[in-house]
């Protein structure tokens, strides 16, 4: 009777353990698994793949998908990842586990199939072909502050390109901000329009420099067009302010009252111990004079 | 009647030989124990100078401070050790502006303490800096609206009146070397020499030093609580949970009292278990220096109370996550601990008269004195894991700090040299006092000038 107890207390413990290791694992049916990847792998689809992969996965799996980020994570270039089926890694994306957040909420599903044909062309480049020179050009709008690219082909022809993604941005103090969407594709005239957002401060003079750019593309090589607007805010100079005396000021800026406080405390401190110095030697002198 | 008078003369002077010899005998007496000490502190000062060549040649990267806890033990030491020196400050001058008398023969132990903390304190500092070649910055650019800049004034001035403090009593002392120590190799008996500064004893003479003693005193108090007050607004001028508190001055400076008189117990047991100190370092010293330690302690308790009582009530949103890290988290623990062993329990235990007897007073003030090592790591460190504008995308192990082996050998290197610095103080000068107990024994001055 004790022996049966406890084959049945081994054997609860034991479903038990199962019961939690399934919890634990990442365990996919084979529905999910299954599951086909609707979203063809085109340079426009792995634009986009990539720019997602850029801001949301490069930090823990690294800018070569290595699993080399911030902190070590799983390697998704090896051959041990990219055996798995697009609606395993699909399944897994959207559920996460530990430290990979699920991105089920935060991503659209053609989003997450986009990122997934990027890590597979990331190890087989072969499935898209060279990229080419393109012309960009760029007219702006003044009525509605707006900036329009123009994509042609570099040839002679100057054929409108189709369906090109541009990226736009504002030059900053450190860098640039970007202005419209993550993706920007042309239409089929070549063109892109993107409205110039209200309050951007520029220079003294309001001046701004637009920077326009192709880049991460897939068929085109990178390549970059700027224009200068008079279309911000003007920059107003704080200079008075900063030539005031104050706590933030600079060594040659504080404020009187700190100036006096302090040299104050610290003129009365050592005139003491100047004194007491002093007096040092005039203990010398006394004892001296005893002697003679 | 000349007879008479000159024989009690005769015996007042061999008393007072009986009391130099006493006082002197450290200085004669040099065993193999000592030296192996001096030998094993040099071990562990040599170990940390390693430590620190390495963290120069590799970079802060030695230590386990990193993005968010960018201060960690070196400065929850240097806090620590500006904490003990204030003891100097305690002794020397309170105690003696108020005219008590029985803390005289602890004020020499009290004052190489402070002098000793402020050198280790001082050192300490420029180890935390990762370019410590571009020190001389602070000097030439250093802004005086910067806690920094205070800081390391106040630091400088108090260690100049410390070393004041400790010299000026001790020159009619070197006078006495100079006449008795005539066994001692060139170089010491010179240096008495020169230090005694021609010392004959001559009533000018004793007139301007303790006109020099009493202007120290007193400016030595309001330079001491602003040393641990601009210490303790390195923290508070920022705005830090668990830093941002208008306290944090009282906070430090009644904490430090409470250490130092911890420190000071701690040394004078020391010294009366090695040296035959027993008629001058009595058990009445220790039950005093007992009761000292229960008033500073209670203050501090006081203090403790507000410090977490108050954010802990209201659990300011950004704070919460600092006040729960200390009560029931991570540190929880250690916090527990450091309050209840090193705060409470000895208070408890220190108003029961025999708990005041040399021995369980020393073992409760070796208590009191980790724990106040911990709590100043406490308030350095749990604060700055706890930013309140969020940190994101880094990489776990920032989000903790464990000091590494380098960081904790230099620690303790920095306690080496001060115990190294008291060590050969005490077998170059007298520890105790010999002209003030000599005057407060009764013994006139023509006795102590002319032996």
């Amino acid at each position: 009777m004790a022996r049966l107890n406890t084959i049945v207390a081994i054997l609860i413990f034991a479903c038990s353990l199962g019961a939690f290791s399934q919890t634990t694992a990442w365990e996919v049916s084979a529905d999910q698994a299954t599951k086909k990847n609707p979203l063809e792998i085109l340079p426009k689809n792995l634009a986009l793949g990539r720019n997602i992969f850029k801001r949301t996965c490069v930090s823990c799996h690294g800018e070569k998908a290595d699993g080399k980020g911030l902190i070590q994570s799983t390697n998704l270039i090896d051959e041990k990842f990219q055996k798995q089926t697009d609606g395993v890694v699909f399944y897994k994306i959207i559920t996460g586990r530990d430290k990979m957040p699920p991105f089920g909420a935060m991503l659209k599903e053609d989003e997450i199939w986009s990122v997934i044909n990027y890590l597979r062309v990331l190890v087989d480049p072969s499935a898209i072909p060279p990229p080419k020179n393109v012309k960009l050009e760029l007219t702006t709008g003044e009525e509605i502050k707006s900036i329009t690219a123009i994509v042609l082909s570099a040839d002679s022809a100057k054929l409108p390109l189709n369906e090109v993604d541009v990226h736009f941005y504002v030059k900053r103090e450190f860098g640039l901000m970007r202005i419209g969407e993550m993706s920007n594709y042309t239409g089929a005239d070549g063109k892109v329009k993107v409205v110039f957002p209200e309050k951007i401060v520029g220079d003294s003079e309001g001046n701004v420099t637009l920077v326009v750019k192709i880049e991460n593309n897939f068929l085109y090589n990178d390549i970059e067009t700027t224009a200068v607007k008079k279309w911000g805010t003007p920059l107003l100079s704080h200079e008075d302010e900063f030539n005031r005396r104050a706590l933030w000021g600079a060594r040659d800026k504080s404020p009187v009252w700190l100036l006096l406080l302090a040299n104050g405390i610290i003129a009365i401190v050592w005139a003491v111990i100047v004194y007491v110095i002093y007096n040092l030697f005039r203990i010398k002198k006394a004892g001296r004079i005893f002697i003679k | 009647m000349t007879d008479l008078y000159r024989k009690e003369i005769e015996i007042k002077k061999e008393q007072f030989q009986d009391l130099v010899s006493d006082l002197n005998s450290p200085l004669n007496r040099t065993g193999s124990s000592f030296k192996i000490w001096i030998g094993f502190l040099l071990l562990l000062i040599g170990i940390a100078g390693f430590m620190y060549v390495r963290q120069l040649q590799q970079g802060l990267g030695t230590t386990d401070m990193r993005d968010i806890a960018s201060w960690g033990l070196y400065i929850a030491d240097f806090v620590f050790l500006i904490a003990v020196s204030l003891v100097g400050s305690l002794i020397t001058a309170i105690l003696k502006l108020s005219n008590v008398k029985w803390a005289t023969p602890l004020t020499r132990i009290s004052e190489i303490i402070a002098v000793a903390a402020l050198i280790a304190a001082l050192l300490i500092i420029v180890v935390d800096m990762g370019r410590p070649d571009r020190l001389w910055h602070i000097f030439v650019h250093g802004r005086l609206q910067s806690p920094i800049v205070w800081d390391i004034l106040v630091v400088n001035t108090y260690l100049v009146i410390s070393i004041l403090l400790l010299y000026i009593p001790l020159i009619p002392d070197l006078a006495l070397l100079r006449k008795t120590m005539g066994h001692k190799p060139k170089w010491q008996q010179k240096m008495y020499k020169i230090l005694s500064l021609g010392w004959q004893g001559t009533e000018e003479q004793f007139r301007i030093m303790n006109l020099s003693l009493t202007a120290l005193m007193v400016i030595i108090i309001p330079v001491a609580l602003s040393i641990h007050t601009v210490t303790s607004w390195l923290f508070a001028s920022t705005l830090r949970p668990g830093w941002d508190s208008t306290i944090f001055g009282p906070y430090f400076v009644s904490g430090a009292f409470m250490v130092g008189a911890a420190t000071v117990i701690v040394t004078m047991y020391v010294i009366i278990t090695n040296y035959n100190f027993k008629a001058y370092i009595t058990d009445k010293h220790f039950d005093l220096m007992g009761k000292l330690l229960v008033l500073t302690s209670l203050v501090y308790l006081y203090f403790n109370l507000n410090e977490f009582m108050v954010p802990a009530y209201k659990m300011k949103s950004g704070e919460s996550a600092h006040i729960l890290g200390l009560l029931v988290g991570e540190y929880s623990l250690l916090f527990w601990s450091v309050q209840i062993l090193g705060m409470i329990l000895p208070i408890l235990l220190l108003i029961i008269k025999p708990f005041r007897k040399p021995k369980p007073l020393m073992i409760i003030s070796v208590v009191v004195v980790i724990g106040a090592f911990l709590k100043r790591f406490l308030i350095v460190t749990p604060t700055l894991l706890h930013p309140f504008l969020p940190v994101q995308n880094y990489p776990e192990s920032y989000h903790h700090y464990n000091p590494t082996f380098s960081e904790i050998m230099i620690t303790v290197g920095s306690f080496a040299g001060i115990m190294l610095i008291i060590s050969l103080f005490i077998k170059l000068f007298p520890i105790i006092p010999v002209y003030e107990t000599a005057h407060e024994k009764g013994f006139p001055n023509e006795i102590i000038n002319n032996s």
